[in-house]
C-alpha cells in the first residue's frame, strides 16, 4: 500500500499542473452552462422550446462529454519520464512493471472519478436550481452514458498513443506511426460507414437540418438506456485491463 | 543475504549494436570494494553498467549482482543497489521532500533520518525546486537518495563528471565512509583517472568495448611502467614488453607490461612508475604501437 501511495503521489504531482488548468476549463464551461439557468430567474421566464429548461438534458451532455474528454486523455507523464530520464532510472528502482502499471491505472482511475463526481454534481446543481425532474433517473442514466462513452473513447486514443510511443525508435517514427495510425482510424470509420444503416449520406434530413428528428430520437433512446450503460460499463472495463496491460508492456519493455 | 562473495560478478557479456559490440567481458568485484570503471568515451562503460542494471538485455552471458542472476532476481536485486547517473534522473518541479516521500514507499530500508542528515551535510535546500539546482546540487541530491536505504550495492556512471574539485573531493569522501562497514560495494565508472587513484582499490579498464585489465589498482600500476630512452635503443626492447611507445623529439617513453622484469632487462633505461591516465593513454594506443 505505501509503495502505491508513493508511486500515485509521484503522478499526481507531475499531472497536477494539467489537471488545475483542466479543472478551470471544465469550471468555465460548467458555469457558462449554469447562466443560462440564472438568467431565467432574473428575468422574465421563456416558455416553451426556447425555454432554458429544455436545454438541461444538452447542457449536461456537454459538461458530461467535456469531463470525460478530460479525464480520460493522456497526462503526459511518459513523454515527461523519458524527457527526464525517470523511465530509465525506474529500471533500477524496485517497483515492478505490473505496479508501476497498476498505479497508472489507479492515477487514470482518480481523475476519471474526479470528473465524473464534478459531472454529476454540476447536473445535480442544474436539476435542483431549476427544478427540472422532466426525465428524473433516466438524465443521471445519459450522462453517465455519455460521461463513460467519452472516457472511453479518450482512453482508447490513449491506449493507441501508449503503443506508438513504445514502438517507436525516435521522434521520426513517432510522428509517421501516428499519421499512418490517423489513415488507419480514419479508413476503419470508411468501413463502418459501408454497413447497413450506417451509411445516410444518401438520405437527407428533413427541413435542411444536419440531422434528422428520427436519428435525434433514436440516439436520445440509446443514451438514456440502462443496456447503453451497461455495454459502456463492459467496454470501460475492457479499456482498463488494455491500457493496463498497454503500461505493464511499456515499463517492462528495455532499452535497444 | 549476505553470504556472496563478490557483488557484481560479469561472466561473457556480450552486447551487440549497429556499429558497437560489447565483446565477451568478464570481471567480478569481491564484497566491500571500490571498483574503477575507466575508458574513453564510447568505450563501453556505459553499456556494461546498462547491462548489469538490466536497462538493456544482453546478448549472451551471465551477470550476477549480490549473488543473485541479474534477471530472475531482479526484484530481490532492485531493494539491495543504489544506481547513481551523470544526469539528475528526476523530475524539475520535485523538491528534496517530495523526493523522500517518493523514495519512503518504493525502499522498504528507507531512512528518511538518513536522507535528512545528508540533506543537511550537503546544504541542499528542502524546499526549492530541483529545476533550480545547480549541477554539483543536482549531483548531492541523487548521492542523498542512493545512500538513505542501505544498499548493499553503489553503481554510479560517470556521478563525478562536470563537478568541480571541491564538490568532487567531498562527495569521494562520503563514498569512503560509506564502505567502511566492509558490506558495501561501489562499482564507479569514470575517466577521471585521478578520483579512481584516491578511492578505488581495484580497476577495470575497457577499450572498444574488450576489457584489457582488470584487478587491483596497485598491482596494476606497480606491474606497468614507463621506459624512458632514446629512439635507437627501441630495437633492443622486446616487443613483448610493449604496451605502446609514445615518441617525443627527445627519444621514446615506452610503457612495459612488467615494470620489475624490464628493471633488469634493460638497465641503462630509467622506468617511471605509471599512473591511471598513463595506463588509459599508452593502452588506447596499443595497436598503433607507436604514437607522439
Amino acid at each position: 500500500m505505501k509503495l502505491y501511495r508513493s508511486l500515485i503521489y509521484r503522478e499526481l504531482m507531475l499531472t497536477r499542473k494539467r489537471f488545475i488548468l483542466m479543472l478551470i476549463l471544465f469550471l468555465l464551461l460548467a458555469l457558462l452552462m449554469m447562466t443560462p439557468l440564472i438568467l431565467v430567474f432574473i428575468f422574465k421566464p421563456v416558455e416553451g422550446e426556447e425555454s432554458p429548461l429544455e436545454m438541461i438534458p444538452l447542457f449536461v451532455g456537454i459538461v458530461a462529454l467535456t469531463g470525460g474528454f478530460m479525464a480520460g486523455t493522456n497526462n503526459g507523464l511518459q513523454k515527461a519520464d523519458i524527457s527526464s530520464g525517470w523511465k530509465r532510472y525506474s529500471f533500477v528502482l524496485p517497483p515492478t512493471a505490473k505496479q508501476q502499471a497498476l498505479s497508472d491505472l489507479l492515477t487514470k482511475l482518480c481523475y476519471i472519478l474526479f470528473f465524473g463526481l464534478l459531472s454529476w454534481a454540476f447536473e445535480f446543481v442544474y436539476t435542483a436550481a431549476a427544478d427540472y425532474s422532466n426525465f428524473g433517473i433516466m438524465l443521471y442514466i445519459y450522462m453517465l452514458n455519455i460521461y463513460l462513452g467519452a472516457v472511453c473513447a479518450v482512453m482508447l486514443v490513449d491506449i493507441a498513443y501508449s503503443y506508438i510511443m513504445m514502438y517507436a525508435k525516435d521522434k521520426n517514427q513517432l510522428k509517421l506511426i501516428s499519421v499512418l495510425a490517423f489513415v488507419g482510424a480514419g479508413f476503419v470509420f470508411r468501413v463502418f460507414g459501408l454497413f447497413p444503416g450506417m451509411n445516410k449520406a444518401g438520405k437527407p434530413a428533413e427541413d435542411d437540418a444536419m440531422i434528422s428528428e428520427e436519428a435525434v430520437n433514436k440516439f436520445e433512446t440509446i443514451l438514456c438506456s440502462g443496456k447503453t450503460t451497461l455495454c459502456i460499463l463492459a467496454v470501460f472495463v475492457v479499456l482498463c485491463v488494455l491500457f493496463f496491460l498497454a503500461m505493464w508492456r511499456s515499463h517492462e519493455r528495455r532499452e535497444p | 543475504m549476505n553470504d556472496y562473495e563478490n557483488a557484481v560478478e560479469i561472466k561473457g557479456v556480450t552486447k551487440k549494436y549497429d556499429g558497437f559490440t560489447l565483446d565477451n567481458i568478464s570481471f567480478d568485484i569481491p564484497k566491500g570494494c571500490i571498483m574503477g570503471f575507466i575508458g574513453q568515451n564510447g568505450a563501453g562503460k556505459t553499456t556494461t553498467i546498462r547491462s548489469l542494471l538490466h536497462i538493456t538485455d544482453i546478448n549472451d552471458g551471465e551477470i550476477k549482482l549480490l549473488g543473485l542472476d541479474h534477471i530472475k532476481d531482479e526484484n530481490a536485486i532492485k531493494k539491495r543497489i543504489a544506481v547513481v547517473f551523470d544526469e539528475l534522473p528526476f523530475h524539475d518541479v520535485f523538491n528534496a521532500k517530495d523526493m523522500a516521500k517518493i523514495f519512503e514507499g518504493m525502499y522498504p530500508e528507507w531512512d528518511n533520518d538518513e536522507y535528512m542528515k545528508y540533506i543537511e551535510r550537503f546544504q541542499l535546500p528542502q524546499k526549492k525546486k530541483i529545476g533550480q539546482f545547480s549541477k554539483g546540487m543536482k549531483m548531492k541530491l541523487q548521492i542523498a537518495c542512493a545512500l538513505s536505504h542501505n544498499a548493499e550495492l553503489l553503481v554510479m556512471d560517470e556521478a563525478t563528471t562536470g563537478l568541480d574539485p571541491v564538490v568532487r573531493d567531498e562527495i569521494l569522501h562520503i563514498f569512503m565512509e560509506y564502505l567502511q562497514n566492509g558490506e558495501r560495494s561501489i562499482l564507479m565508472s569514470s575517466h577521471i583517472t585521478s578520483d579512481l587513484e584516491k578511492i578505488a582499490d581495484m580497476v577495470t579498464f575497457i577499450d572498444k568495448g574488450k576489457i584489457l585489465l582488470t584487478g587491483y589498482k596497485d598491482e596494476i600500476i606497480e606491474q606497468h611502467g614507463i621506459l624512458k630512452c632514446g629512439k635507437d635503443k627501441l630495437k633492443e626492447i622486446d616487443t613483448e614488453d610493449i604496451v605502446s611507445i609514445r615518441t617525443n623529439n627527445f627519444g621514446a617513453e615506452v610503457m612495459v607490461t612488467n615494470r620489475e622484469s624490464a628493471s633488469c632487462k634493460y638497465r641503462d633505461c630509467v622506468i617511471d612508475p605509471a599512473s591511471l591516465d598513463d595506463l588509459m593513454l599508452y593502452y588506447v594506443h596499443r595497436d598503433v604501437k607507436e604514437w607522439s
